[in-house]
């Protein structure tokens, strides 16, 4: 029950105490000059490598939104981070903290990879498949932390962070291994650890030709799929029960809701979105359209920063999983400035702190304000009574 | 070579592995005690490991670098403390975010810096190193290594023996029980955070300029999870979280030596051992209430 | 010291929460040698003032003179420092660590467990307080671990001892020795003690002065032997105490069987058919230790049936089973004859139960949901078609509630942690009801709410029964159940001890079923 509550409290850490309030203006404020402060920070950083700054801005400008074609890569980068994000609003509302998305999404590239180059189907019919097995994998990889919690309270953030790792061996294992998805090597060259392409017809589709913007079936179903979860969280019974899970599962038991099956429903359908977002990214060519050990590429954690960011309101993470694929799409037009790549997950990073930080700061300021009005009227109170001495 | 000599190997490789889990886990071990599951403890190793190296090379002294590796894990713990448990954000999303932008930012540093490499030198006491086996292994090191003989028994004696320990044991138990007998708990779980991170740089520190002798991008790679998974699975004692960083340490070895000694085992596996084995370990000990009762959980006062 | 000179004074202390002022201008002056009382109801605002005192809250505006001096308290550690103890209504010992570690938790400076363990055995021989020194507190009694409290208080010697309803977990017994204590300690060793309480008949026995406190001000103070019970009553309450259940609610009527008689209607239209809830031979083990103990008990439609006991004999697990939370490890439960599976989440509640939780925030309402949502959280069949919910429809059912149980809320999307105590209250039955149960259950209904509501809740009981439902009151105040009950069985250690009407029960017999003794 204790772990039950703590993920109560964390949920209402960070959807609850981040909702619109008086100090709201406060915050937004805080939140502007702290963003102001991670630019004047990055600068610096540019600057101390003897890069141009301007340059490096210009650069993260043309790989991201100068043109469609660059629009079209940044996209490619927010369809998965959205749907990851997404799944964490799910399971985040029922007071289950996943923080294995990483993991779940290998699990569903790996599905995904799986599916398409064993089976001998159509290629789209492969692609529907894939994406479904994806999904059920990334579900059932999370859905593993669900049961250890009914099975002896085993803490969902502890081990939905370690199955991650786990996860990241599996991956190793399947492109190491030739009988499973290793590509065969060509003779005398020794094989690569990455599996074979997936054929064309598995790749998920775009419209639109380069270079004009491309619009991949992934963002569609990255938005559909969002719109399905805002939806869901907000107008539906099962909605309903899943917030009164997050916010009392004591009382939601009371209702006659099934907490602890709902509970782990909440935590397999996040995992299934990052499977799916681990799906996507694998079909669409920022994945290579092959399984290697880096291709999730921190999709995973990233899509949960999304949500933290947003609040675990799934149509707010529509505008910061863009931010983010930009800041990835950008990021790799950054080396040819001098300035290494890695700047971009320190703006993150940065970014992230720019958000969350605010609301607390505010909640100290009051208490603050609080003490000092009680201390004033403490020191009047003597004077007074000095003077009536 | 004989089986003497590859079991020698192994052990001294061993050894050489779990020391930097052995300090980190040291503080990661007092932290938790407390009642903050540090995961920032990666950032920590990390940012004391790239610190050391960036310090040896600029003072051409590994030592100082080996300290300015703790300082720095300091820092992180610092920052890590005042967010969770002044700013009471989540202290897992401060965790996350701290371990992404360490990452970034070392790999961003060493991107554009070059250093010279330093290392620290080797200790070998006499008489004892001649044990076969073991000698090499245990009496054989760079002198880092025997700070820990210090490190682990005042950990200990910390938790169990001091007043600072007995209080962060009530704060990682009742933080609100421990608030109303006058403990500052938020203070206490922050200086605990900074013990963590002092040992933690130091366990980073350690890796680079003592074993390695220089720095790469994401040099710790995971070791900081690997810390959490042997805390996790000594089921909150300290001497049995020595074992696991020990088991972790040697599986780590085994991984690297057993190739070259032409035996083929799942190297997979072996780096997914210390997850599972601390997995299992939670399936095991979670319904015996080892862990501090208040683990996780943001105090603030009034609310209960 | 000067005796006219308070140990502890407070004066003009006010604090707000939001728009609710908690203390408004509350003045008490505490002398040394002297039990000073502090009554009021729930809510009058002693918490709040005690945690001012205690550096637990910041107080708004007012001064705390320490022997007439002025002092800020803004921390815990800063009124340990001046003197001030306090032994909490919930007990604030750290389960998994020692009696001795507990002890001296919140001291200064090194360890010696020896010095710790001689003095923990000392102080206790000295008040009568004996304890094990090195046992793990989660091991002992609640009457062994308010005795540590006690000792860990005792031992800073504190010249102001703050005891917070300090006999709601006691036995009679227990309390009786307890108030000796509290007078050796004021008597021999000339300490202020303030007793916060909401029991009269303790407040008269054991104390010197009292202050009344009401909606958060000071109403009435006086010397103890100076004032009558039915004073305090009327000023704590506010007005002329003339209902009988609540004068008996309030402690104001001696415990006598003579004096009480039983509401009317209730004996004798009480039908004799079968039961609608009825349990058989229900156990409940918890870590090998049976919390309920092979308990049976019936209730028929139409009375109510009083389940009194001491705080902490099993009525709280009975609450978590009747509200679905612990699955029974044996024995059945049946409502109208039929035996009910309780191991589904809401099976009972569908069955015809509805149940008032004794702690209405842990399993009664979702606190950061709101009023409308609460109302209907368990009957979302009826607010829903296909999956998809109606706000329309959810708004007319709590439109309709809100009305018919007179809730006040500031709207039906505020959420329930903005309501009053007694509105929240109301809010859970009003749920409970609209389902149209058979069987309604009563946990500690009236815990914490002011007479008022404490009023509309024995009207909304009493007019429940007499539709026919059948009324389980779970209750800890005998002048409660004496007052509405038809039949009272008493728990204790889980198990039944007696069932009596109200005819047979006196204070003496229950007294003895209470103890555990069958009469």
């Amino acid at each position: 029950m204790s772990a039950e509550r703590t993920g109560v409290s964390l949920v209402r850490r960070t959807m609850l105490g981040l909702q619109p309030s008086r100090s709201g203006w406060q915050i937004a404020g805080m939140s502007a000059v702290a963003v102001v402060i991670v630019g004047a920070l990055s600068t610096l950083l540019i600057s101390s490598t003897g890069s141009s700054p301007t340059a490096a801005l210009h650069a993260l400008y043309t790989g991201s939104i100068a043109s469609q074609a660059a629009w079209t890569t940044t996209l490619l980068y927010a369809a998965p981070l959205l749907i990851v994000a997404a799944g964490s609003c799910i399971s985040s509302r029922s007071g289950a903290f996943n923080i294995g998305q990483e993991g779940q999404v290998l699990i569903g590239a790996l599905a995904v990879a799986a599916v398409t180059l064993k089976l001998q189907l159509a290629g789209w019919a492969l692609l529907v498949i894939g994406i479904c097995v994806a999904a059920l994998a990334g579900g059932f990889w999370a859905w593993l932390s669900s049961l250890m919690y009914r099975i002896s309270g085993v803490n969902i953030v502890v081990s939905t962070l370690l199955m991650t790792f786990v996860a990241q061996q599996l991956i190793s294992y399947a492109v190491n291994t030739s009988w499973f998805l290793q590509e065969p090597s060509v003779a005398g060259i020794a094989p690569l650890p990455e599996s074979k392409q997936i054929a064309t017809g598995s790749q998920l589709r775009s419209f639109g030709s380069y270079p004009n913007l491309q619009l991949s079936v992934g963002l569609i179903l990255a938005l559909a799929l969002t719109v399905a979860v805002a939806v869901t969280m907000t107008r539906t019974r099962w909605g309903f029960r899943l917030k009164m899970v997050g916010l009392n599962p004591l009382t939601a038991r009371h209702a006659g809701v099934r907490v602890a099956a709902l509970g782990g429903l909440a935590l397999a359908i996040s995992g299934a979105f990052a499977g799916i977002a681990g799906a996507v990214l694998l079909t669409s060519p920022v994945g290579n359209f092959r399984l290697q050990p880096g291709v999730s590429s921190n999709i995973g954690w990233d899509g949960l920063l999304v949500a933290l960011v947003a609040r675990n309101r799934p149509i707010v993470a529509v505008p910061f999983a863009l931010l983010f694929g930009i800041l990835r799409s950008g990021g790799n037009f950054l080396s040819s400035t001098g300035v290494p790549p890695f700047l971009v997950d320190v703006v993150k990073g940065l970014l992230v702190l720019a958000f969350v930080a605010p609301p607390a700061l505010a909640d100290i300021l009051k208490r603050r304000a609080a003490t000092r009005r009680a201390s004033a009227s403490g020191r009047h109170a003597p004077a007074l009574q000095g003077a009536a001495a | 070579m004989s089986f003497v000599d590859n079991t020698s190997t192994i052990l001294s490789s061993g050894v050489r592995l779990t020391v930097p889990l052995a300090f980190a886990a040291c503080g990661e071990y007092l932290a938790e005690r407390a009642g903050t599951l540090n995961i920032s403890v990666e950032a920590m190793m990390l940012g004391g490991a790239f610190a050391s190296v960036a310090t040896a090379s600029a003072t051409g002294s590994a030592t100082i670098g080996l300290f300015a590796g703790a300082i720095v894990g300091l820092v992180v713990a610092v920052v890590h403390a005042n967010l969770s448990h002044r700013a009471e954000i989540n202290t897992f999303v401060v965790g996350l975010v701290l371990n992404s932008v360490v990452l970034g930012l070392t790999s961003f540093l060493i991107a554009t810096s070059r250093f010279a490499s330093h290392q620290v030198s080797q200790v070998s006491i006499p008489g004892l190193r001649d044990i076969p086996m073991v000698g090499d292994a245990l009496f054989v090191e760079r002198w880092p290594v025997y700070l820990l003989i210090i490190v682990i028994p005042l950990t200990w004696w910390l938790v169990e023996r001091s007043r600072w320990g007995l209080e962060l044991r009530a704060v990682g138990e009742n933080p609100q029980a421990a608030d109303g007998t006058g403990i500052p708990v938020n203070r206490r779980r922050r200086q605990a955070l900074m013990w963590c991170g002092l040992l933690s740089g130091f366990g980073g520190a350690y890796l680079a300029t003592a074993e390695v002798g220089s720095f790469n991008a994401n040099m710790t790679a995971g070791r900081g999870y690997i810390v959490i998974a042997a805390v996790i699975f000594g089921a909150w004692r300290l001497g049995r979280s020595m074992v696991g960083c020990m088991l972790f340490g040697l599986a780590d070895a085994m991984r690297l030596a057993l190739p070259a000694l032409g035996i083929t085992l799942n190297v997979q596996f072996l780096i997914a051992v210390p997850y599972l084995l601390a997995l299992l370990a939670m399936l095991i000990f979670a319904t015996q209430h080892r862990e501090p009762k208040a683990l996780g959980q943001p105090f603030e006062r009034g609310s209960s | 010291m000067d005796s006219s000179v308070p140990a502890i004074e407070l004066r003009g202390i006010t604090k707000s929460y939001g728009s609710v002022v908690a203390c408004d201008a509350v003045d008490l002056a505490v002398h040394q040698g002297e039990i000073h009382g502090l009554l009021g109801e729930n809510g009058a605002g002693k918490s709040t003032l005690m945690k001012v005192l205690l550096g637990l809250v910041q107080r708004d505006a007012g001064t705390i003179l320490h022997h007439a001096d002025p002092v800020e308290i803004d921390s815990p550690q800063a009124a340990v420092a001046l003197g001030l103890g306090m032994v909490h209504q919930h007990f604030s010992l750290i389960e998994p660590l020692r009696v001795w570690e507990n002890v001296i938790l919140g001291d200064s400076g090194r360890i010696d467990r020896i010095a710790a363990c001689t003095q923990v055995e000392e102080v206790g021989r000295r008040y009568g307080l004996p304890i094990d020194p090195m046992a793990r507190v989660d091991q002992l009694s609640a009457g062994e671990r308010q005795r540590v409290e006690l000792v860990k208080c005792l031992r800073r010697d504190p010249s102001v001892l703050i005891l917070d309803e300090p006999t709601s977990v006691l036995t009679q017994a227990e309390s009786i020795e307890l108030f000796s204590v509290l007078r050796r300690v004021v008597q021999q060793e000339n300490r202020a003690v303030i007793l916060i309480s909401h029991k009269l008949a303790e407040i008269t026995a054991a104390t010197d002065h009292v202050t009344v406190l009401r909606k958060g001000a000071v109403a009435f103070h006086s010397r103890t032997a100076e004032t009558t019970p039915q004073e305090l009553a009327r000023q704590m309450v506010g007005r002329d105490v003339s209902l009988r259940a609540e004068a008996a609610a309030l402690g104001v009527l001696p415990v006598e069987r003579t004096s009480i008689t039983p509401a009317a209607g209730i004996d004798a239209g009480v039908p004799a058919g079968p039961a609608a809830l009825s349990f058989h031979s229900l156990s409940v083990q918890v870590g090998g230790v049976a919390v309920l103990d092979e308990l049976s008990l019936d209730v028929r439609a139409g009375e109510i049936v009083g389940l009194y006991g001491v705080e902490g004999n099993g009525q709280s697990t009975l609450g978590d089973v009747l509200s679905g939370l612990i699955v029974p490890t044996s024995g059945t439960i049946e409502l109208g004859g039929v035996a009910v599976d309780a191991s589904g989440p809401g099976a009972l509640q569908r069955a015809g139960l509805g149940i008032v939780p004794e702690d209405r925030h842990r399993s009664g309402v979702v606190l950061d949901m709101s009023v409308a949502e609460n109302l209907t959280c368990k009957a979302l069949d009826d607010i829903s078609a296909r999956g998809f919910l109606s706000r329309r429809k959810m708004y007319a059912i709590a439109r309709r509630l809100t009305a018919e149980f007179n809730i006040i809320a500031p709207s039906l999307d505020a959420p329930v942690r903005s309501l009053s105590g007694g509105n929240q209250q109301r809010l859970v039955v009003a749920r409970e009801l609209s389902a149209n149960p058979t069987v309604l259950v009563a946990a500690q209904p009236t815990h914490g709410l002011d007479v008022g509501a404490i009023e509309d809740m024995y009207l909304r009981l009493r007019k429940v029964a007499s539709s026919g439902v059948a009324v389980l009151l779970i209750s800890t105040e005998l002048e409660e159940v004496m007052a509405l009950c038809s039949r009272i069985a008493v728990i204790s250690s889980g198990r039944i001890t007696g069932v009596l009407s109200t005819g047979e029960a006196t204070a003496e017999r229950l007294g003895m079923l209470v103890g555990g003794i069958a009469a």
